[in-house]
């Protein structure tokens, strides 16, 4: 082993000659082959089990779909489900909600988790029990927390209601009118959400470079412009990674809305997810649900694509 | 001197602030658990007449040991099948020359965060069709694909972050390449394999949608699917609700607590490469 580091790689290589030189292209391929056989069961796995089915559903989504009670045929090929969901008003509305939703929570979330990062970062006493604090919604059961904020909102005798009476402000239903239901699980989310966002851009902060706040603050910058023009250009890249993060959660919402509200009342707060599922497994349509699920996976493909920067900066370029 | 004080003040209490947001309904949940029927309704702060009836109510009403065992069985399961194979991948992706990484890591990130809802009815048709419905193996499929993308992407990156001096003197040492992953490289890897592994089970506990659509039976329900269904048409049981909520959060709370900064290492995992 010393032999080999006081030498190095190259002088070894040279030492050996011109006969090494193919072993080492074999050597090279033979790693190659080892690294497909140490990635394919778990890509096989992913393969089998998440890309097939979403080829799948797109597939029935362009089919007449038959599901019986022990079995499912698909025949022909017709755009008669994505006909009969362009033609529904609810399908519109779930997507104007889901995609507005999607746009008020995470800016919400990016805000304020912004500015529970940088408390942390200034915070000297008890900060690593407020991180714990933080990192439990965040791995708590989103149907638990569904559950608690249907108990908080109750009509009759939920705490909300009561803390609004002691206020002056009585007879709310908030659960039952369309635009405080909406609301109401706006706040679920960020509670939920939040804490995620902050410790995301909190290692962003971290890993900041100290010198070049150092030198904007000697050449008299206050806390305000070293923050605005400073920090948050440097901090982007961490927060695209977060922004992205959650775009594509918020927009498979399903959770939340099933528990807390059933996308009620009315449809007032049904997700995509939602109709789709309430499509496939109440209705048992699977032509028209596996078009819902198919129009969904392409707005998030869409999205993905849009990030493809990010995602590119992600895995580094590195090519072997 | 002054000046650095108030700073510290404004930034103290606006961290009790935040403390209060976050656990204020915690512990309502908490408390309401230990409400009794008469007191479920009433918001005083702290239960007037504390009884943990709800918690016996939700092991012998409903069959709510039946589904934390489910569960467990569940996640474990998938926790320790998404390492063994994750590992391997990761170290693949992380070290070994393979044409196509940078498009493999990027649709593996991309699939981690794709919606649910576009898998869930092929999955239901196709496992109805093996018979794999109400079962712990069709479930436990479903979590292994769901979350090793992820668990792939955590655990090549920690890989990276490992000298390769090591492997090239295992090599040297005549280690084959399995061994090698397994003797040199994971000892190394073990923050990593601990942060995917929360992960994994985290999200395998807290999963719903695939365990509501594929494991509808009383039988072989999860935690989660269990408590979006307590109760009946008319009425909520929010103490048993509750009591079989905080019973469920427990050792998510003491895995989180415990690997506090796995979970903060791992939810930074994307930030810190960028």
């Amino acid at each position: 082993m010393t032999l080999v580091d006081a030498r190095g790689p190259r002088e070894t290589r040279a030492a050996g000659g011109d006969s090494r030189r193919p072993r080492r292209g074999g050597l090279r391929r033979s790693s190659a082959r080892l690294g497909w056989t140490f990635a394919s069961p778990a890509l096989l796995v992913v393969a089998a089990v998440m890309i097939f089915p979403i080829v799948f559903s797109i597939i029935m989504s362009f089919s007449n779909v038959n599901v019986t009670g022990n079995g499912f045929q698909l025949s022909g090929v017709t755009g008669k489900n994505y006909s009969i969901l362009f033609g529904s008003p609810r399908y519109w509305h779930d997507l104007e909600f889901t995609a507005t939703y999607t746009v008020v929570t995470v800016t919400i979330e990016m805000v304020l988790g912004t500015l529970v990062a940088l408390v942390l970062e200034r915070l000297t006493v008890a900060r690593g029990w407020l991180m714990a604090l933080l990192l439990l919604p965040w791995a708590l059961i989103t149907v638990v927390s569904a559950q608690l904020w249907a108990y908080v909102y109750n009509g009759v005798y939920g705490v909300f209601d009561a803390i609004m009476n002691s206020v002056g402000v009585h007879n709310l239903n908030v659960l039952g009118t369309p635009m405080q239901a909406s609301v109401a699980m706006g706040v679920a989310d960020v509670w939920k959400t939040t804490p995620f966002v902050a410790i995301m851009v909190l290692a962003g902060l971290v890993m900041l470079p100290g010198e070049v706040v150092e030198a904007a603050r000697i050449d008299g910058a206050n806390a305000w412009t070293v923050f605005w023009r400073v920090r948050l250009p440097l901090l982007r890249p961490a927060l695209a990674v977060a922004v992205m993060f959650r775009i594509l959660q918020a927009f498979g919402l399903f959770d939340l809305p099933y528990v807390l509200t059933n996308g009620g009342p009315g449809t007032s707060t049904e997700s995509l997810a939602v109709l789709g599922y309430k499509v496939l497994f109440n209705d048992l349509e699977f032509g028209p649900g596996a078009a819902v699920a198919a129009s969904t996976a392409l707005v998030v493909l869409v999205v993905c694509l849009l990030f493809l920067k990010v995602f590119r900066t992600q895995v580094g370029e590195q090519e072997d | 001197m002054a000046r650095r004080r108030t700073k510290n003040l404004g930034t103290n209490i606006a961290a009790i602030a935040i403390a209060a947001f976050v656990a204020l309904p915690l512990y309502w949940m908490v408390a309401s658990s230990f409400k009794g029927q008469a007191d479920i309704t009433s918001s005083a702060a702290v239960p007037p007449h504390p009884t943990t009836a709800n918690y016996g109510n939700a092991f012998s009403n409903y069959n709510f040991g039946t589904y934390l065992m489910n569960s467990a069985i569940v996640a474990v399961a998938t926790t320790a099948i998404v390492l063994a194979l994750g590992t391997f991948a990761g170290y693949a992706l992380a070290r070994l020359p393979m044409r196509g990484k940078t498009a493999i890591m990027t649709a593996l990130l991309m699939i981690s965060l794709f919606p649910t809802i576009a898998v869930v009815a092929p999955l239901y048709l196709l496992l109805r069709d093996i018979g794999w419905l109400n079962s712990y193996q069709g479930l436990v499929l479903s979590y292994t694909a769901l979350m090793l993308p992820f668990a792939i992407w955590i655990l090549r990156n920690f890989f990276l972050g490992i000298p390769k001096a090591m492997e090239e003197s295992a090599r040297v040492d005549g280690a084959g390449p399995v061994r090698t992953v397994l003797q040199v490289i994971l000892p190394q890897a073990l923050p990593g394999l601990f942060t995917a592994g929360v992960f994994t089970f985290v999200a395998a506990w807290t999963e719903f949608i695939i365990a509501l659509t594929l494991n509808n039976s009383d039988r072989y329900r999860t935690v989660a699917v269990g408590i979006a269904l307590f109760g009946g048409q008319y009425t909520t049981p929010y103490g048993t609700i509750f009591a079989a909520s905080a019973v469920a959060m427990l050792p998510i709370a003491i895995l989180v607590l415990v690997f506090r900064r796995a979970v903060v290492s791992g939810l930074t995992a994307g930030a810190v490469k960028g």
